[in-house]
């Protein structure tokens, strides 16, 4: 039987100190429910597939500052080379990088007829030959790759070719194939041949992030900087710079060669805001916890030593261990479920200001009722032990005069 | 010092005897000055239920150089008299006046500082602070005068020395027995050279044999002329004191008064 | 009396180790983690402009179609940069953007480098006061009659030049000759206020060289290119006549009246271009399709301070509440402890102002413990982001201002936290723990 009622009423006559513990409460339920909110929805940002084979990838950048350098010709040169390094299961140029937060936008139109026509949503607009699905790792899942004589070096060519992601394809196209399907860039028109299952853009942030394309446009020999992507098993990764440098000066030392990360570097940085809001959120938390759960502890044992005489009195009544244990857990149950109550409602608040401020999601009702089981656990754990040694005051302290 | 009060009685202080008439009996003395004198004093608690007079009417008058014990049943009023007395509470009507000084409604600032100027309070249960050492104890109420270190220091010293500590200045009060705690307070309350002492039940906590000796100490710092107003439940010691007050029923029955009237002058 | 109560406070502080560690704890990481996050804050949102904020103005034209962008963006197309450029009526002004060239000299033992440079006016120098070591910025006519001249950094300077003058020798950027005609001393302005939009906190560019130059050399173009409508961009040529935005454009103005007269020209400039087939997005008069931005509206614009930052000093500010709530739970279970003593003091003599600041030292000596210890934890953590999460030393770096902040916020939680324990306590009636207990 747990007897609420004198409970209550002993915390009500004594004000000050469950208020200070009720406001605690509030303010950690309303701080640990959007933290871990924020916290589980980064998580699960980080946690994407990205459809590339993230740790078999290496890129990097060259730039020819020669002027007398034919970038078309020293494009196709470095491509061989790269492909025929030890190790090396293939490699490709690529005007930009996965996942790395800079890149090509574009958007087709679906007539030529500007005032009618459908544009699709923007996405990550790769160029590149019939190496780079390869070297990307991504899976085809319907149509077929380009092929090597397909392969374009300008942007003004004919015969456009391209390869959608599935995202995109389903957002555009529905449940229609997009196969065979004509898009349209300015004039210029796109024949679709394949859809790849997965194949994130470069903004990690951006709605669009799931929607790209891959044309057949080696681009490499259009300007003097460019980035190449060179897949090869996660343990000859490391080894490959330095042949790559060696191979490639060997070629032609008129050039800077830099920035060579495997794309799980990349992503890593690309996500590090993300692991750092994530990082310090679960910080904050643990921190939090463990500071109400201390200060629970400390102001119990400052109770109970205050009211020793009482509880020996209690005991002397006929109170057993049990009874004091349950005492001293049943107010702090009584707090900790009118401040989650409370705590709970200012988190929905508190996450409604921060959704408007910084369109964040709404919090769900699920973190706040989380955080107050949490919370209850951590009040438990910090109430348990003062109370068991409460419980053992000896009854022979109601006679003595301390 | 005995023929000093024979002389007292008679001078022209009788013109104001008489102007107060129920003060008649009041032992005043010529050259010794009044150090409390509490007239008509009433003290009321309130609560929604009852009221509850501690003290009613009650009138006291105590000069310089007494040692006034007072006794009484509990719930008589004696801790109420006593708060009032040391400034430590208020009252709801009377007035009061301390070595010759009107302390009816003085603020509590004011009051906090005639307590550390002029009063010295003994307890029952010693009230050491635990944290500090004896000299620090000692030093408690001259540090809130804003004594200068160099007297503080030669003030807690002669006082230890006077209660016979003087060289356990650095000892803390756990490690001293009873008897030998209330000897420091009684040092912290002389430090001050107050005006006079407040003992209340000063050997409650004590053996008779440490009770004898605070007791003694109490009465030689009585003889070096400093006023000292004891409430206690032993008749014993009550005894001992120079005149006796019992307070019933929150009023006072001065048996020192009837004791004089019958045995003349001691 | 002072040291009286620092005394009593100590004494009291290390009567309870656990608790009053507890106390310092609590504080301290409260503290540690407001002040991480306000740092981060104050470093992302500082003007480097300082009083010249109002002074420097960037340009921004809605030179896009109907139902494209919904912002103004913050680049400008080549062709209005040059048509701003020609505007007579304005005194300084400066287009500007980013692209990358490998540096050499007439020393091939050292290795070349290639930098970011900035391709720019002269009028950059002034506009943003870039302090000169050697020489000066090019001259006037360089910006209407391409020249290849260079202004290089003190540290480019020391790599080729061993640091001395070298204003009149040549560099070699992708192999052409440049001649030196200034060297800067360290620039280095954080955020980087004069191009934030792509890495606010990127280090300055060491390489200038004019703007004129673009259209021979066809620079790279190392930024943001955005483009609204389909652009065949075959040629260099394509990008310079496009209506692709990627050049930032910079000016002075000293009063409300120039602002005034700048607005008046870019409106009927807008107009103009009207009648010529751009700025197609007639829902926008030309009044509204111009902007012009001073520094804090052009930081504000770009995002430079992150809203994962403004959310994180949100929680660290009410985290620190919760710290100060439990702290003051447990000042006064421990002042309220302490009552006999008090009642003690108070019958010996103590006044309440002297009871209730001898507590309130107690409470601010926690504080200043809490507030050292929490500048500790600050530094521990700006040192961790710094190093595990590759965040900018200069962000990471613990701003000169927080030497005054903390102790502020220390001193103000403790004494938020300690004022009603301490009142409590100074309230203790005299009279009622004087019995024997």
């Amino acid at each position: 039987m747990l007897h609420i009622k004198p409970i209550l009423s002993s915390l009500m006559r004594s004000k000050s100190a469950p208020i200070l513990l009720l406001l605690q409460i509030i303010l950690s339920v309303a701080i640990v429910a959007n933290a871990s909110f924020i916290i589980n929805e980064r998580l699960s940002l980080m946690q994407r597939e990205s459809g590339y084979a993230e740790d078999q990838i290496l890129t990097f950048s060259v730039y020819n500052f020669d002027p007398a350098i034919d970038n078309i010709k020293q494009n196709e040169v470095d491509q061989l080379i790269l492909r025929a390094l030890p190790n090396v299961i293939d490699a490709s140029y690529s005007n930009m990088l996965p996942l790395s937060g800079s890149g090509w936008m574009d958007r087709w139109v679906d007539s030529p007829n500007e005032d009618t026509a459908k544009s699709t949503p923007g996405f990550a607009f790769y160029l590149g030959n019939e190496h780079l699905l390869n070297v990307m790792g991504a899976k085809l899942i319907a149509g077929r790759n380009f092929s090597a004589d397909e392969i374009n070096t300008n942007l003004g060519d004919s015969g456009m070719l391209a390869l959608v992601s599935q995202p995109l394809a389903k957002a555009f196209w529905g449940d229609e194939s997009p196969l065979g399907k004509t898009m349209y860039q300015g004039d210029q028109t796109v024949t679709v041949v394949g859809v790849v299952d997965k194949l994130q853009g470069a903004w990690i942030d951006h709605e669009n992030f799931e929607y790209s394309v891959i044309q057949n446009i080696d681009f490499g020999g259009s300007s003097s900087n460019k980035t190449y992507m060179v897949r090869a098993l996660p343990e000859h990764i490391p080894a490959l710079e330095e042949a790559i440098r060696k191979a490639l000066n060997a070629e032609n030392p008129n050039r800077v060669l830099d920035n060579f990360q495997t794309l799980t570097e990349l992503k890593s940085l690309t996500y590090s805001n993300h692991r750092l809001m994530a990082t310090v959120l679960s910080i904050m938390v643990v921190l939090l916890l463990l500071i109400t759960a201390l200060g629970l502890t400390g102001m119990v044992m400052f109770n109970i030593q205050r009211r020793t005489k009482q509880i020996g009195t209690r005991r002397a009544l006929g109170a057993n261990k049990r009874d004091i244990i349950q005492y001293f857990m049943v107010e702090n149950y009584l707090i900790c479920i009118v401040g989650g109550v409370i705590g709970g409602m200012l988190a929905l608040v508190l996450g409604q200001q921060l959704m408007s401020l910084y369109s964040l999601p709404m919090v769900p009702m699920i973190y706040p009722i989380i955080s107050v089981i949490g919370l209850l656990i951590v009040t438990t754990l910090a109430v348990i032990v003062p109370a068991a040694k409460a419980a053992n005051i000896s009854p022979a302290m109601a006679t003595r005069s301390v | 010092m005995s023929t000093e009060f024979e002389l007292t009685v008679f001078t022209s202080t009788v013109l104001l005897l008489s102007a107060i008439n129920t003060e008649v009996l009041q032992p005043i003395k010529l050259r010794k000055a009044s150090m409390l004198s509490m007239k008509n004093i009433s003290k009321v608690f309130k609560t929604d239920l009852v009221e509850t007079h501690a003290l009613r009417d009650f009138n006291l008058e105590v000069q310089e150089g007494e040692f006034v014990a007072v006794t009484g049943p509990s719930g008589s009023g004696k801790t109420t008299f006593l708060n009032i007395a040391g400034l430590l509470e208020g009252f709801t009507s009377g007035e009061f006046s301390l070595d010759g000084v009107n302390v009816s409604n003085l603020s509590d600032n004011n009051s906090a500082k005639v307590r550390n100027e002029k009063i010295g309070f003994i307890f029952q249960g010693f009230n050491l602070i635990p944290d500090l050492n004896l000299a620090e104890n000692v030093e408690v109420p001259l540090r809130y005068r804003g004594m200068k270190a160099s007297e503080r220091k030669r003030r807690v010293e002669s006082a230890l020395e006077q209660v016979g500590l003087g060289a356990r200045m650095k000892h803390l009060p756990t490690q001293l027995s009873g008897g030998q705690q209330q000897r420091v307070a009684i040092a912290r309350a002389l430090a001050g050279e107050p005006r006079f002492l407040l003992a209340d039940e000063p050997t409650g906590n004590l053996d008779s044999l440490m009770a004898r000796q605070v007791m003694e100490l109490l009465e030689n710092i009585n003889q070096q002329g400093t006023t000292i107003i004891m409430v206690t439940h032993d008749p014993e010691l009550a005894r001992r004191a120079q005149r006796n007050i019992q307070i019933v029923d929150g009023q006072v029955c001065d048996f020192s008064m009837y004791q004089q009237a019958a045995t003349g002058t001691r | 009396m002072f040291f009286y109560y620092c005394d009593l406070a100590w004494r009291s502080i290390r009567k309870t180790p656990m608790l009053s560690m507890l106390m310092v704890l609590a504080i301290s990481i409260g503290i540690g983690i407001t002040i991480t996050t306000l740092n981060v804050y104050k470093t992302m949102s500082y003007n480097p402009a300082g009083d010249r904020s109002e002074v420097i103005n960037s340009v921004q034209l809605w030179s896009q179609g109907l139902d494209t962008w919904d912002d103004f963006i913050s680049n400008i197309t080549y062709m209005d940069a040059m048509n701003l450029r020609n505007n007579t009526e304005l005194g300084l002004k400066a287009a500007t953007y980013r692209t990358g060239l490998a540096m050499q000299s007439d020393n091939l033992k050292i290795e070349p480098v290639l930098q970011g440079v900035r391709v720019t006016d002269r009028d950059f120098f002034r506009i943003f006061s870039v302090p000169f070591v050697y020489g000066s910025y090019w001259d006037a006519s360089v910006d209407l009659r391409p020249a290849y001249q260079v202004v290089i950094s003190q540290k480019l300077n020391l790599r080729f030049f061993e640091g001395k003058n070298s204003v009149g020798k040549t560099v070699f950027l992708d192999r052409k000759p440049y001649q030196i005609v200034g060297v800067i001393d360290d620039w280095n302005p954080q955020p980087k206020y004069y191009d934030p939009l792509n890495g606010a906190f990127n280090d300055a560019e060491e390489i200038f060289i004019p703007f004129s130059l673009t259209g021979q050399e066809e620079f790279d173009v190392w930024g943001n290119t955005s483009g609204w409508k389909f652009e065949p961009m075959l040629t260099y040529n394509d990008r310079l006549t496009s209506e692709k935005v990627w050049i930032q454009f910079w000016t002075e103005l000293n009063s409300e009246d120039e602002k005034q007269s700048l607005q008046g020209w870019l409106t009927r400039y807008v107009e103009q271009q009207r009648t010529i087939g751009r700025f197609t997005d007639t829902a926008k008069i030309p009044a509204e399709a111009v902007q012009i931005s001073d520094i804090d509206k052009w930081l504000e614009d770009n995002d430079v301070v992150p809203k994962d930052n403004k959310i994180l000093v949100g929680l660290s500010l009410l985290f620190l509440s919760v710290c100060l709530v439990n702290i003051l739970g447990l000042l006064l279970t421990k002042f309220l402890k302490r009552a006999p003593e008090v009642g003690v003091r108070r019958a010996i003599g103590a006044s309440r102002e002297q009871i209730f600041s001898q507590y309130m030292v107690e409470v601010g000596m926690i504080g200043f413990i809490g507030g050292v210890v929490g500048l500790l934890w600050a530094w521990g953590s700006l040192t961790a982001l710094h190093s595990y999460f590759a965040m900018e030393q200069s962000v990471t770096g613990l701003d000169a201002s927080m030497w005054i902040i903390t102790p502020l916020i220390a001193i103000s939680t403790a004494v938020l936290a300690g004022v009603y324990p301490a009142w409590v306590v100074c309230r203790t009636k005299p009279s009622v723990y004087l019995k024997a207990q």
